[in-house]
């Protein structure tokens, strides 16, 4: 656009003023325009993945609170606050953007990719979780093992969170071996919340059936209905993820621009309109969060 | 122009601060409240406390991080007007849903 800049120069001589725009006011306003239009079709593109869950949660709430109670709400808990520091420094990077301060903006630049690496960083410490326990819905896709290593792994060293877990789920449900030949996806962690449903009376008719075979409890069938929160979970929260790796290329780029002074108070719309992309997808995850890892605890006693 | 972009400087970095302190109370009340058995109180309260706090939480960072407070009609318009297409979408999938009884349309 250099060359048509020449021939607007009787303008105002703005420096990111492209030809097609008759000021700086004009373009920013059309800029945004169309981020909020690209930030809602994302806002139907998720809400799609919401109806899903509202769907399957409405008619297997019991399954799903089960399901839900084997995330580790510190790690989800974590990463919130993790996503809301980010959201902060972006939000500073505009500001000192506007301010047209060039080192405090590569600095928050840079402190927002670190936090938005730290959230993925926990995001793969999360699925590898998953993988280890054949909680990934895809046949074939879990850790395979037969068992035989199983009781070399009681010797190994054990990280503090893995210990936690495992105590939560010794109270939580019977704690079998994992022994996964080929890599399906299993539910070893019990129905304790069905049963308390059914003492309670709060277990629906309709999960009853979806539950039960002959009135009797069916492991298999209820697994199927756990696979679907697993489901929901990891498209939800890899959807999720896959807007933060763009989002970071972003911060790479927005990085590259700011170290090399382009913004200031007077052109600044590429920083504003990542850090609109950037909250966004922070909002997501506010979302997600309780969504999907707090929804059953109140049901352990 | 300068005039025109004295404005921008929103709410400083102090009034930013305080919406990242709301944001972070607002997850941990997030957090402890989803131990609490609210279901005594109706089925769903829990739920219901939980989203409360999220629409909370997500009107603040569109409000202030995302400057939706300063800026034009029209982007308040495809804000809001996001969120009512949403509310279309939710509610007529879930008046099925919600309307189906157990038997011969339901499994």
């Amino acid at each position: 656009m250099s060359t048509h800049a020449d021939a607007h120069d009787h303008h105002h001589h703005e420096p990111g003023l492209q030809h097609q725009f008759e000021n700086m006011g004009q373009q920013e306003e059309s800029v945004s325009i169309g981020m909020w239009m690209f930030l809602v079709q994302e806002i139907m593109f998720f809400g799609g993945l919401f109806t899903a869950y509202m769907v399957f949660r409405w008619r297997y709430p019991m399954a799903f609170a089960e399901g839900s109670n084997h995330l580790d709400a510190f790690w989800g808990g974590l990463n919130t606050i993790v996503l809301i520091v980010s959201s902060l420094t972006m939000a500073l990077t505009v500001y000192y953007a506007q301010k047209g301060m060039r080192n405090m903006q590569v600095i928050m630049i840079a402190l927002t990719m670190l936090f938005g690496t730290v959230f993925l960083g926990v995001k793969a410490i999360e699925y590898t979780d998953k993988y280890n326990n054949g909680l990934i819905p895809v046949a074939g896709w879990n850790k395979k093992s037969t068992g035989a290593e199983v009781a070399e792994k009681a010797q190994a060293f054990a990280f503090p969170w893995e210990i936690r877990t495992e105590a939560a789920d010794a109270g939580h449900g019977e704690k079998k071996p994992y022994i996964n030949p080929r890599g399906d996806f299993q539910w070893n962690y019990g129905h304790k919340l069905v049963e308390q449903a059914e003492k309670g009376g709060y277990l629906t008719a309709d999960e009853k059936i979806h539950y039960y075979s002959n009135g009797v409890f069916d492991p298999f069938k209820f697994q199927e209905k756990v696979r679907l929160f697993y489901f929901i979970y990891f498209v939800m929260t890899g959807l999720h993820a896959l807007h933060m790796v763009v989002g970071l290329l972003l911060m790479a780029w927005l990085l590259w621009k700011a170290w090399l002074g382009t913004f200031s108070a007077l052109y600044y719309s590429p920083v504003e309109m990542s850090g609109l992309y950037w909250h966004f997808v922070d909002i997501v995850w506010i979302f997600l969060f309780p969504l999907l890892y707090l929804l059953g605890r109140h049901f352990i006693h | 122009m300068a005039d025109n972009h004295a404005d921008h400087q929103h709410i400083g970095i102090p009034g930013y601060l305080a919406v990242f302190a709301i944001l972070i109370v607002g997850t941990w009340i997030t957090y402890v409240v989803a131990f609490w058995d609210l279901d005594a109180i109706f089925p769903g309260a829990n739920t219901l406390l939980a989203l409360a706090i999220a629409f909370t939480k997500m009107t603040v960072v569109m409000l202030y991080f995302m400057h939706v407070r300063w800026s034009k009609e029209l982007i308040w318009l495809s804000a809001v007007a996001s969120f009512f297409w949403l509310i279309i979408m939710f509610a007529f999938t879930m008046q099925d849903y919600f309307t189906r009884v157990s038997g011969v349309f339901s499994s």
